[in-house]
């Protein structure tokens, strides 16, 4: 189940409506289902704020395959990035010394089983797989 | 859909998902905030990291003053993301 959606943040009411059709339909349990709009959602908000380049609407995927909940995103005509490969965040930081934002991609990294990021002709692919072992599917 | 609302007693209540596309909104109401406070999370399905920024930004200008947000009820999900944000350290949680 594929879509594609205007590259703003006023689209991600239509992708966390994307993702709850998809949820209810698979019968994805509320675990997993909200593991998939995290991720949709931080994924999506990072091409929307660093792949600036890109003009083009990107497309969220969802699939079950081999008891795992796939997401991919797809951002076209972009430059080069390097999508989620920062230093991980210091969670152990007093709060005074605590910046603000940089979380995203390590609560993504956090809650799902693999993120793998592919960038091929001006086209970045990031794929998040969560799986649904033990879980009602 | 996200909506903020304020009790007799003062206290917040949040409702709905606290996602990017409300961030802007809610720190602009949070920056009202002089003292601490207590929110109530019963009613908040959803956070992302920008809602946890906002918190964040919130706790560290109340911290300056010796004041401080509480949070209580929040829900299994939420409280996995605070967790994972070790944001469980840096805010008082009931």
């Amino acid at each position: 189940m594929e879509q594609r959606f205007k590259r703003s943040l006023d689209a991600l009411e239509a992708v966390f409506d994307f993702v709850d059709r998809f949820a209810e339909v698979h019968r994805i349990d509320e675990t997993a289902a909200f593991t998939a709009r995290l991720a949709a959602e931080e994924l999506f908000t990072n091409f929307v704020r660093h792949n600036t380049g890109g003009g083009a609407d990107i497309a969220v995927r969802l699939d079950v395959t081999d008891n795992a909940l796939v997401l991919a995103l797809t951002d076209f005509d972009v430059d080069p990035v390097d999508f989620g490969r920062g230093a991980a965040p210091d969670i152990d930081l007093p709060l005074e010394k605590r910046p603000i934002g940089g979380l995203g991609i390590h609560l993504v990294r956090s809650m799902v089983d693999s993120l793998t990021y592919e960038y091929t002709g001006r086209t970045l692919h990031v794929t998040a797989v969560k799986n649904l072992e033990d879980m009602h599917v | 859909m996200f909506e903020m609302s304020r009790s007799d007693s003062g206290h917040l209540a949040f409702r709905g998902r606290l996602d990017a596309s409300q961030a802007e909104k809610t720190r602009a109401a949070l920056e009202e905030l002089r003292e601490s406070c207590i929110i109530d999370f019963s009613g908040l399905d959803y956070i992302s990291s920008a809602g946890l920024g906002v918190l964040l930004a919130t706790q560290k200008r109340l911290s300056e003053s010796g004041h401080r947000l509480r949070l209580v009820r929040l829900n299994r999900h939420i409280r996995d993301v605070f967790h994972i944000a070790g944001f469980d350290r840096v805010f008082e949680i009931e």
